[in-house]
C-alpha cells in the first residue's frame, strides 16, 4: 500500500495544472444548453485536443498519449479541482470512439476518429427509449433495408434522454433490425447522421430548468448500411462494451464531492448555524462519506490497474456516490431552511443557485445510468448470488 | 499508487482465516459465554505461536516487527470469527503504546513477554469508563491527568461489570499508579493509542458485518417462503445490497486508516474518526438487517446470529461511537 504519485505522475499533473490555469476560462462559459454556449463549449473541446488533452486515454495510433488509468484519474481530479467547462464530446471520446476502435472496420476508424479527436464532430447516444430505460433490450425503433441492394436502413422510432441531441452531429444509436429474434439478439448498432431528413430533435426541459436532454424523433430515417458497427443484429454485445467503456468515467468526481462539503461548511456558517449540533453531525457524515468515495476510487482504479475485472461492482459505485450527491443536496437544502425556496435572483438569497439547482440534478442521479433500484438487483444477484425473483412475461 | 495489500499481507490474512476458523469456531464462542475467564491460555498460547500476537512487536524483542497495514486484514478477520482474546487491546494498541511511551526498561521487560505470548495486555483510555478482559490482564496501560502508566496485576483490581457480549468481559478497575508506574508520555501518546482503538475496532467490526451478511445471503437462499427462497424478493435482495455496499466501503475507511496511522500521515486522527464512524453505522445496519431477514429463528438464543451480533453492538459503542467520532470530525471541519 502506497498512495503516493511516482516522480512522472507528479509532473504529469504540474503539466496539467499549469496549463490549465492558463486557459481554463475565467468567466464560466454560458450554458451549453444554448446554441451560443454550445458553441462555445465546442470551441473548448477543440483547444483541449490542440493541446493533447481531449483523450489522454486514447491509443497513440488515434492521437491519444495512451495514457493508463492513473494518469486519466490524475488529469480528471486536476480538471475537476480547476472547475474546466463541462466536456460536451465525453460519450464520442469515452463510448463512441472507443466502440469504433474495437468493433470498427479501418474504414469507419478513419472517418469518424479524427472528427471525434477534434470536436468537429459532436455525438450523442440513442439508446433510451420511451419504453425502453431499465429495460433497455426492450428498444422498438426499427432499421430496415431498403433499396435495390439493401444497401441502406430506413429507421423509424423515438429516442430519449438524449443528451447534447440538440446540437450534435452524430448519434451511436441501438436499433432493432429483426423482429423476430429474441430481444438480445435482433438488435444493431447503427451510427446516424443527425442531419440527415426525417430526424426531428426537441429539447425535453428539466425540473431544474436546464433544457440539457432532447428526444429524438426518426421518421424514414436513411442510414447507410456501412455505417453498421459489428456485425448485424450483434448490437447488444457491441453496446454492452460499449457500456463497459464508461466505468472509467466519472474518475475525478470525488473532487467536486469533496468541494461541494468544503463550500456546505461555509454555508452553514454564513447561516450561523454552525453551533447546532444536529447540521455538524450531518456535515460531519457527508465529509466521511466522501472521504471514503475517495478512498474507494483509489482501491477500485488499482484493482483495474492491475487488471482485475471490474464489473457488476461498477453498481456498487454507481449506488453509492449518487445516494451520497443526493444527500449533499438534501442537507444543502436543509441548512438554507426558508433561504432554499429562493432563487438566485432574490434579492435575499444567501447562496448561488448551486444548491437548489444541484439539488434536483442530484435527483436524477439516482435515476440515470441504472436506477438505485436496478444496482440493488444486480448487486444482489450477481454478487452475493441471490436467486432472480419471479418475472411476469 | 497502489491502494491495495501485497502478496504477504493478504497470505497472512489467509493464513488467520483457517487458524480462526479450527481455534474459534461458533461452538468455542459459545463455549466462552459460559465459562469463568471467558479466556483460554492454550488459545492465546497458539496465537502467540503463530505470530498474531507479536505482530507489532520490534523484532529485537522477539516480534514480527510488522505495522497497522499488515494487522488490519487480520483484524478483519478476527472480527469475523468473532475471536473472544484482546488482540485488539494487546497487539493493536498496548503494544505500539508501550513502544511509543513506555520507558526502556518496560518495553525490556513486556515486549518480549507479549509476543511470547506470556503477558496480555489492556488498556484504559480517553476516559473510557471501562476495561477489556482487566481480570487476565497482566498490565493494564492507562492515562491518569494527562500521565500515562503501565500498571501490573498487582498493583489493579478489577470489578466485573456484566454486558451484553458474554465473550467480550468488561470490568471497572481501581489502579495504585506511582511514579514506579509512570511511562515517558501523557496526553499526546493516549490520543495516538486513542486512534489506533477507534481503527482497530473499524477493522474488528467490519469482518463482524461481513459474516453477518455471509450468514443472511446464506439463510435466505435456503430459507422457503411461498415456494421459493426468500432472498428471491426484492425487498429482502434490496435489504443484503445495501448490507454490502456500507460494509465494503467501511473496509476502505479502515484500510486507509491503518495506513494513514503506520505512515503518521497530518490526517491521521481523521482517518480512524472517519473509519470508526463508518464502520459503526455499517455496523448498525448490517446488525439490523441480518436479523431482520432471519426472521423469528435470528431472534433465539439457540442461533449463534446473536454471538456476531452482540460482539457488533458492543464494537459499535467502544473505542467512540459513530456521533462521538463524527463530533471530533466536525471540531476540525468547523474550526
Amino acid at each position: 500500500m502506497d498512495l503516493d504519485l511516482s516522480a512522472e505522475q507528479e509532473a504529469f499533473r504540474d503539466e496539467v495544472r499549469a496549463w490549465l490555469a492558463a486557459n481554463v476560462p475565467v468567466e464560466p462559459l454560458p450554458p451549453s444548453s444554448t446554441a451560443e454556449g454550445f458553441a462555445a463549449h465546442r470551441e473548448w473541446e477543440r483547444r483541449l485536443s490542440e493541446a493533447g488533452y481531449a483523450a489522454i486515454s486514447w491509443p497513440k495510433v488515434y492521437g491519444g498519449r495512451d495514457a493508463d488509468l492513473l494518469t486519466a484519474a490524475i488529469f480528471a481530479e486536476e480538471y475537476a479541482r480547476a472547475s474546466g467547462p463541462a466536456r460536451v464530446n465525453l460519450l464520442a471520446l469515452g463510448l463512441a470512439g472507443p466502440t469504433i476502435m474495437a468493433f470498427g472496420t479501418d474504414e469507419q476508424k478513419r472517418r469518424w476518429l479524427p472528427g471525434i479527436l477534434s470536436a468537429d464532430a459532436i455525438w450523442c447516444q440513442g439508446f433510451s427509449e420511451p419504453d425502453a430505460g431499465s429495460d433497455l433490450a426492450a428498444l422498438r425503433t426499427s432499421a430496415v433495408r431498403e433499396g435495390e441492394s439493401g444497401d441502406f436502413y430506413l429507421v423509424n422510432g423515438q429516442k430519449i434522454w438524449t443528451s447534447v441531441g440538440r446540437f450534435a452531429d452524430w448519434m451511436f444509436a441501438l436499433v432493432r433490425t429483426d423482429r423476430e429474434a429474441p430481444k438480445h439478439k435482433g438488435i444493431t448498432f447503427l451510427m446516424i447522421d443527425m442531419r440527415s431528413p426525417g430526424i426531428e430533435v426537441r429539447p425535453i426541459v428539466q425540473i431544474n430548468g436546464d433544457a440539457g436532454f432532447a428526444e429524438v424523433f426518426l421518421t424514414d430515417v436513411r442510414a447507410p448500411v456501412a455505417n453498421v458497427v459489428g456485425a448485424e443484429h450483434d448490437g447488444w454485445r457491441v453496446a454492452m462494451t460499449t457500456l463497459g467503456f464508461e466505468r472509467g468515467a466519472g474518475l475525478g468526481a470525488h473532487v467536486r464531492f469533496s468541494a461541494d462539503v468544503a463550500e456546505l461548511v461555509g454555508l452553514v456558517k454564513a447561516i450561523g448555524l454552525e453551533d447546532d449540533p444536529l447540521i455538524r453531525d450531518q456535515v460531519a457524515r457527508l465529509y466521511t462519506e466522501t472521504e471514503v468515495f475517495k478512498h474507494n476510487v483509489y482501491r477500485t482504479l488499482t484493482a483495474m490497474a492491475k487488471g482485475r475485472a471490474i464489473g457488476p461492482e461498477a453498481s456498487l459505485n454507481k449506488l453509492y456516490w449518487s445516494e451520497m450527491e443526493a444527500r449533499i443536496y438534501e442537507t444543502g437544502m436543509g441548512a438554507l431552511g426558508p433561504y432554499g425556496e429562493l432563487t438566485h435572483k432574490a434579492d435575499a438569497a444567501v447562496a448561488s443557485d448551486h444548491w437548489t439547482h444541484q439539488y434536483w440534478y442530484s435527483r436524477a442521479s439516482l435515476i440515470y445510468a441504472g436506477t438505485s433500484e436496478i444496482q440493488k438487483n444486480i448487486i444482489s444477484e450477481r454478487v452475493l448470488g441471490l436467486p432472480k425473483e419471479g418475472r411476469f412475461s | 499508487m497502489n491502494f491495495d495489500f501485497s502478496e504477504d499481507q493478504y497470505a497472512l490474512r489467509d493464513a488467520a482465516r483457517d487458524f480462526f476458523a479450527g481455534e474459534s469456531s461458533p461452538g468455542y464462542v459459545r463455549s466462552t459465554w459460559e465459562s469463568e475467564t471467558a479466556r483460554s491460555p492454550e488459545l492465546w498460547r497458539k496465537l502467540a505461536e503463530t505470530g498474531f500476537v507479536g505482530l507489532t512487536v520490534p523484532e529485537e524483542h522477539g516480534g514480527l516487527g510488522l505495522d497497522e497495514v499488515d494487522l488490519v486484514l487480520l483484524l478483519e478477520e478476527a472480527g469475523y470469527a468473532a475471536l473472544p482474546e484482546p488482540l485488539l487491546e494487546t497487539t493493536a494498541i498496548g503494544v505500539p503504546l508501550l513502544r511509543e511511551a513506555g520507558t526502556e526498561a518496560q518495553q525490556k521487560k513486556w515486549l518480549p513477554k507479549v509476543a511470547g505470548g506470556e503477558a496480555v495486555l489492556t488498556v484504559q483510555l480517553v476516559d473510557a469508563p471501562f476495561v477489556v478482559d482487566a481480570h487476565i490482564a497482566d498490565l493494564l496501560l492507562l492515562e491518569r491527568a494527562g500521565q500515562l502508566h503501565a500498571v501490573p496485576a498487582a498493583r489493579f483490581s478489577a470489578t466485573l461489570q456484566p454486558s451484553m457480549d458474554g465473550a467480550r468481559r468488561l470490568f471497572s478497575v481501581a489502579a495504585e499508579t506511582g511514579d514506579d508506574t509512570r511511562m515517558t508520555g501523557g496526553a499526546p501518546e493516549a490520543a495516538r493509542a486513542y486512534d489506533r482503538g477507534a481503527a482497530g475496532a473499524a477493522a474488528l467490526l467490519n469482518g463482524v458485518s461481513q459474516r453477518l451478511l455471509d450468514l443472511s445471503v446464506a439463510y435466505v437462499k435456503d430459507r422457503q417462503q411461498f415456494g421459493r427462497p426468500v432472498g428471491s424478493f426484492q425487498a429482502v435482495k434490496h435489504k443484503l445490497a445495501e448490507t454490502l455496499l456500507v460494509t465494503e466501503t467501511a473496509k476502505a475507511a479502515a484500510w486507509y486508516a491503518a495506513y494513514a496511522i503506520a505512515t503518521d500521515a497530518p490526517d491521521r486522527s481523521a482517518a480512524a474518526s472517519i473509519a470508526k464512524s463508518y464502520a459503526s453505522d455499517a455496523q448498525n445496519k448490517a446488525n439490523a438487517e441480518s436479523l431482520q431477514v432471519h426472521g423469528g429463528i435470528g431472534f433465539t438464543w439457540e442461533h449463534d446470529l446473536h454471538l456476531w451480533l452482540k460482539r457488533g453492538k458492543a464494537l459499535e459503542q467502544a473505542y467512540g461511537s459513530a456521533t462521538a467520532h463524527r463530533a471530533r470530525l466536525a471540531e476540525r471541519l468547523f474550526a
